[in-house]
């Protein structure tokens, strides 16, 4: 596994963002529906993320990328794929996988993605070898996090 | 059940492919702007699925708390912090390190803010993802980076 560990620190990062992103959902999604609650944190988050992208160009006098390239039309649906997550996992939590379940296949079906997507160089990333160490890691990831959600969570 | 974990699993599928996109258009137009343009798409998207479903739950969400109402906060960040590493560290790795931040830090949130204290078994798991994430950082050291 290579990279540099404020990269590593970052991802980490995200992650515990998402967890508590969530976590605040869900609260809102009892309350209401999830389709709903996922409608809210969207508008929130667009709402959010325009602060971001003018509070970095006011405090750092630039926009945040050098090159303003436009990027392929389809990079713009991220969003779609997005979205449609919260609808199916609406349904597979009310199966007979409960919420547990449907969360150690999403991780499943993340981490097949993940490996597809390093073989092929798919979306324009870069094509990457997967090494031992990486299989090695994303095995216990995933058995570790099939073990904490069979637990309870 | 076979139909729903195949679902569970092109579920897991779709959440690389949005992140990827992202992460591609973070390449480009930056990984902040890529967060912005997501939810806006997003947004779109639900708005139309609402519009088609007529699932407006406006009445019964004023009563959930006000931290339930933060997602979206958190998540901008975390869009644009997933679409920053994640050409520089690749979409497995990337989405193995988002997976240990996110189950530890879940299970952080069950504990202290929820207070469900884990077991044993979910004591087994975070061990395993902690070892399988710094022996893996390890690995990668002693290969020279």
């Amino acid at each position: 596994m290579i990279g540099r560990s404020a990269d590593w620190l970052s991802a980490l990062a995200a992650g515990a963002l998402l967890a508590v992103m969530i976590a605040c959902n869900g609260m809102l999604a009892k309350h209401s529906a999830p389709m709903f609650a996922s409608w809210v944190a969207h508008g929130t988050g667009a709402a959010m993320a325009l602060l971001l992208v003018a509070g970095w160009s006011r405090i750092f006098g630039h926009p945040e990328a050098a090159s303003q390239q436009k990027g392929p039309a389809w990079a713009y649906l991220g969003g779609v794929p997005g979205a449609l997550t919260v609808v199916l996992a609406a349904v597979t939590t009310n199966g007979p996988l409960a919420l547990s379940g449907t969360i150690a296949f999403m991780l499943v079906g993340q981490v097949f993605f993940g490996m597809a997507v390093d073989r092929t160089g798919l979306f324009g990333m870069a094509r990457r070898r997967l090494t031992g160490a990486d299989l090695r890691a994303a095995g216990l990831v995933l058995a570790g996090s099939i073990l904490l959600v069979a637990g309870g969570r | 059940m076979a139909g729903h974990i195949l679902l569970a699993v092109f579920n897991g599928l779709l959440i690389g492919l949005s992140r990827s996109l992202n992460g591609r258009l973070g390449m480009a137009v930056g990984p902040m702007r890529a967060s912005w343009w997501n939810h806006l798409v997003g947004f779109a998207f639900l708005s139309a699925a609402l519009a088609v479903t007529g699932g407006w739950q406006l009445h019964s969400a004023v009563e959930a708390p006000p931290t339930a109402w933060l997602g979206g906060l958190f998540g901008a960040l975390f869009v644009a912090a997933n679409s920053l590493v994640m050409p520089r560290l690749g979409t497995l790795r990337t989405a193995v390190l988002v997976i240990c931040g996110q189950m530890v830090t879940g299970l952080a949130v069950d504990w202290l803010a929820a207070g469900k204290t884990p077991g044993w078994t979910q004591f087994a798991g975070i061990t395993l993802i902690l070892l399988g994430t710094f022996s893996a950082r390890r690995a990668g050291h002693r290969n020279g980076k």
